[in-house]
């Protein structure tokens, strides 16, 4: 459908935010028969869920201090499993006692865990060293655990793909400049268009405001407020993949004490601070959490005192005060549904925010139960039964790869499961390699680009992990770039995309710019600022694309 | 093993240096890690093609204006001229033909299509002389089908913005179509390796004859030629409009033609090259370097009157940095460089950043230091140089080619 139409429908309900949260709840809306619109400010997927380590939870973590929470992660992790098996690796994960912790934690965690239902083994620290050879070899206990990897980017693009299948109409680069209320109720948002610079309105029965932390100012713009404290967490990518399982620390929750495995590198995470609101959007890693998480990194793997840091991010957790609390002493880090007719007296407006990415779908459950109850539906979820586009239950499971595929199309596979037999694949042309460390093909290039949203470099990364390997898309952004903006048929602007997308990857590059870092840094510049000029080709004062 | 110099580094700065010094009969050995940065070459060196992020366009006047620790200003402004011819003279000796002054610089059109301030570009590469006057109205751009690593559409928009009209014309050949089989194959230099047989040329010129017949000039993406400049005027006689090549993506044919014809010209000159070793730790004795030891002649060091850096900046390892501070890795020369590593980068991507910069220190005649003192028998040459940055500045292959002149000069002088 063309924007304009998009536009002029009304809506049951308008969802506010893009990311897993917004993608789950648009997904089950539309499953139960609701039309849905969905708009994000920015791509999908920039705000917290591309933002943490990619870790899907077994509860473990949480067992000890959050047992609700615990209980919520297990049993999602078990759905996630079925629904989401294309954006899931099932790693399995440690939690291991260094000689400096007390080992007596060890128990007081098992314990924990089995009251929330998560399988928890105790394995002889030999064994430990057996199954996952880069752990801390002076490991003192262990603890297996179903921990996994998950890819919160494919994760989101499968309930929007499916959330679209059902009906759903999604739009990016749509950011809401005003919620539209009238005598006590909200009838629907104002929206601005970064596409196309237009400000247009869009009538709904429901708003959902699934924007995380943002969604502080969404609940302003409706006239209610919110007591949201924003909890900020870094992490490292690492050049790559030093271990095989998740590995944790068996002690309270701390600094940098997660080790992810995820596909060709793997993540150290997170710090974790308390910041002002006001400071959400400068995601800028500072030198004191780099030097953290490096120096806390080391013991849980210590070959990563010689492996290459490739970047560095961080991402906004929304954490919620309880209503009458507004010190914020007593906060949830579970979920939180506020229907802001009870709260607030103002009808048609809901609130979804706290949680995890790893909870998304319950999220989303909850959060249409709140919708349907307004508008009389009575339809049942079935959001845990049935699988998402990617994981069918014909869909080729990765294990299963055989030679029959070249590495593009096996790699195109991990990403999109059954999706990627839609990438054209008949001619030379369309297996030719544009990016040699993930294996995107000019074919995969095109499907994400007429099949999955993508308007710029930076969305094509998200969608195809383009530039995501060990270079850092030192010569893939330039053959992106130029396949882009003949598709696009907006070649003028390719330069300028080209300009943004290095810019982008420079940000996380920085805070780690040293040793091959450093290096691969002066590479890229020496060839698109030295060979190609483009420094002299665009300017990029006020031109930078939102992260 | 004994000889009268020997050269850490065999990229554009070494063998150029080794050249002038093996000419006035020196023995000199370079020691070559094999990877040289003429790689991400276009098929041009630059004198001097920026300052404050204007175009220069008379770099001998404005090389005056550079502040005193350039590279440039050591060398001193009144030699630069001599210095510059000669080194166009050593290339062309080399069987490097290349076009352009120092006194005013030409333009060269980038893999983007964006013209770039250039001080010699290839003889048979695309070189603009004066915006105002275009060398051909009407351009043919023969697109390789397949080929990732010449960004078409980028490149013709480039070229009418220049105001050329442009027409891209995709072609391939069997030989061509060959290599597209396997998916990793289609880059520069496996494409010049195919492309060398008469047979092959004439498959090509057949199609830019059938296809650009129009064409005021054709323009092919510079993947012919890795051995020599004979098989690009092959080619450029079989094509009846002329042919001009246009710079990839690396990597680069045309640089690692430079490579391989500077190589072969030290190499018929007398000179040693040690391929695939690198200098890991020398012996000093008082404020002279006695010997240096390489990776792969470890028990048997080299030893010189004069030892001469030319092992390159980060990119080429001459200089690392660990997360506390930047180092020369051979052996721990002083460094112009920040001991904060805050104040390595800037925060964007295109700014001016500081480790670009960084280098070795020498003093006046490009000695290097080591703890404050000269070296008295070391030099620095190249990019490992501190006080300029070759990538903003456009003043990279200049200041390797004519310090590595002045050293040699240096070295003759002070026998």
């Amino acid at each position: 459908m063309v924007t304009d139409e998009i536009y002029k429908k009304e809506y049951d309900v308008i969802i506010v935010g893009g990311g897993a949260t917004g993608a789950g709840t648009a997904r089950d809306c539309a499953m139960r028969g609701l039309s849905v619109l969905l708009v994000e400010r920015n791509d999908y997927s920039t705000g917290a869920t591309g933002r943490n380590h990619g870790l899907m939870h077994s509860g473990a973590r949480y067992a000890v201090t959050d047992s609700e929470s615990a209980t919520e992660c297990i049993s999602e992790n078990m759905i996630l499993r079925r629904i989401a098996r294309h954006c899931v690796e099932e790693t399995d994960g440690l939690f291991i006692t260094l000689p400096e912790d007390d080992l007596q934690y060890q128990r007081t965690f098992v314990d924990a865990c089995q009251r929330a239902g998560i399988r928890a083994d105790i394995i002889d620290p030999d064994e430990a060293r057996r199954i996952e050879p880069s752990v801390n070899p002076e490991l003192i206990g262990a603890v297996r655990i179903p921990d996994a990897s998950i890819d919160p980017f494919r994760l989101t693009m499968a309930n929007l793909l499916d959330a679209r299948i059902h009906g759903a109409e999604t739009l990016n680069y749509h950011e809401v400049e005003g919620v539209i209320v009238n005598q006590g109720r909200v009838e629907g948002v104002k929206l601005f268009s970064k596409l196309d610079g237009r400000h247009v309105e869009v009538r709904g029965h429901v708003v959902v405001n699934a924007c995380g932390i943002w969604g502080q100012r969404i609940a302003q713009l409706a006239g209610v407020k919110l007591n949201l404290f924003p909890a900020r967490g870094a992490l490292l990518i690492f050049g790559h993949r030093v271990n095989k399982m998740v590995i944790n620390r068996c002690r309270k929750p701390a600094n940098a004490d997660i080790l992810v495995p995820d596909d060709t590198v793997c993540v150290i995470g997170t710090t974790s601070d308390r910041i002002p609101i006001e400071t959400v959007d400068d995601m800028r890693v500072t030198r004191e959490e780099v030097d953290v998480l490096l120096h806390e990194g080391v013991k849980l793997a210590p070959s990563l005192a010689t492996t290459r840091v490739i970047r560095a991010y961080a991402g906004v957790r929304p954490l919620v005060a309880s209503d009458d609390d507004p010190s914020g002493r007593s906060i949830s880090r579970g979920i939180v549904c506020l229907d802001h007719a009870k709260r607030d007296g103002l009808e048609g407006f809901i609130t979804i925010t706290g949680g995890k990415m790893m909870t998304y779908r319950l999220m989303g459950e909850i959060t249409t139960n709140a919708v349907c109850a307004k508008l009389g539906n009575n339809e049942p979820c079935r959001t845990a039964e049935l699988p998402l586009p990617g994981s069918e239950p014909d869909a080729p499971k990765q294990g299963d790869l055989t030679k029959r595929y070249s590495f593009g199309e096996r790699a195109a596979i991990g990403r999109h499961g059954s999706l990627a037999a839609r990438i054209e694949k008949d001619n030379d042309i369309d297996n030719a390699l544009v990016c040699e460390c993930e294996g995107v093909t000019v074919g995969e290039i095109k499907f994400a680009v007429h099949q999955l949203h993508v308007h710029n470099l930076v969305n094509l990364r998200r969608r195809t992990r383009v530039g995501m390997g060990t270079c850092q898309g030192k010569l893939c952004s330039c053959r992106a770039a130029s396949l882009l903006g003949e598709l696009n048929h907006d070649v003028k602007r390719a330069q300028e995309d080209l300009a943004a997308f290095l810019d982008e990857r420079w940000k996380g590059m920085r805070p780690v710019a040293w040793g091959d870092t450093l290096r691969e840094a002066q590479l890229t510049a020496a060839i698109y600022e030295g060979l190609c000029g483009l420094d002299t080709a665009v300017n990029m004062e006020g031109k930078e694309d939102v992260q | 093993m004994r000889m009268d110099t020997v050269i850490m580094g065999g990229g554009l700065s070494g063998l150029t240096c080794g050249i002038a010094l093996a000419k006035r009969g020196q023995r000199v050995a370079i020691v070559a890690s094999g990877q040289s940065t003429l790689l991400f070459n276009g098929g041009s060196m630059e004198l001097l093609g920026s300052i404050d992020g204007k175009a220069v366009t008379a770099p001998l006047e404005a090389i005056a204006t550079l502040p005193q620790n350039h590279p440039y200003r050591k060398i001193g402004d009144d030699r630069i001229a001599a210095l510059a011819d000669e080194a166009k003279q050593l290339l062309a000796d080399a069987g490097i033909n290349m076009e352009g002054n120092a006194a005013a610089n030409h333009w060269r059109i980038t893999p983007i299509g964006v013209a770039k301030p250039a001080w010699l570009t290839l003889s048979d590469h695309l070189r603009i002389d004066d915006l105002e006057k275009l060398p051909a109205k009407r351009l043919a751009l023969m697109a390789i089908r397949g080929y990732l690593d010449h960004p078409n559409s980028m490149l013709a928009q480039g070229l009418r913005d220049l105001g050329f009209d442009v027409d891209v014309i995709e072609f391939t050949t069997d030989e061509i179509s060959s290599l597209r089989r396997s998916p990793t194959e289609m880059r520069a230099t496996s494409l010049a390796k195919r492309l060398i047989s008469d047979h092959a040329l004439q498959r090509i010129a057949d199609q830019i004859n059938e296809l650009a017949g129009d064409a005021d000039m054709a323009l092919l993406p510079s993947v012919l030629g890795q051995n020599n400049e004979e098989t690009v005027k092959t080619l450029q006689s079989m094509v009846k409009v002329p042919l001009r090549l246009v710079a990839t993506l690396p990597p680069s044919v045309a640089g690692s033609r430079m490579q391989a014809s500077l190589r072969h010209y030290f190499m018929m000159l007398g000179g040693t090259y040690l391929m695939g070793d690198t200098a890991v730790s020398g012996e000093m004795e008082g404020d002279k370097l006695l010997k240096v030891s390489t990776a792969k002649l470890a028990d048997m060091p080299l030893r010189a009157d004069n030892f001469v850096m030319a092992t390159g900046s980060f990119i080429s390892r001459g200089l690392k940095a660990d997360y506390r501070r930047v180092y020369e890795p051979v052996l721990d020369l002083d460094v112009d460089a920040d001991s904060d590593r805050e104040q390595w980068t800037q925060f964007g991507v295109l700014d001016q950043q500081a480790y670009m910069s960084y280098g070795v220190a020498t003093d006046e005649r490009l000695r290097c230091l080591k703890n404050g003192k000269p070296v008295t028998n070391l030099h620095a040459i190249g990019s490992i140089l501190s006080g300029h940055d070759a990538i903003k500045a456009g003043d990279g292959t200049g200041v390797s080619l004519l310090t590595a002149l002045a050293v040699a000069k240096d070295i003759l002088a002070n026998k």
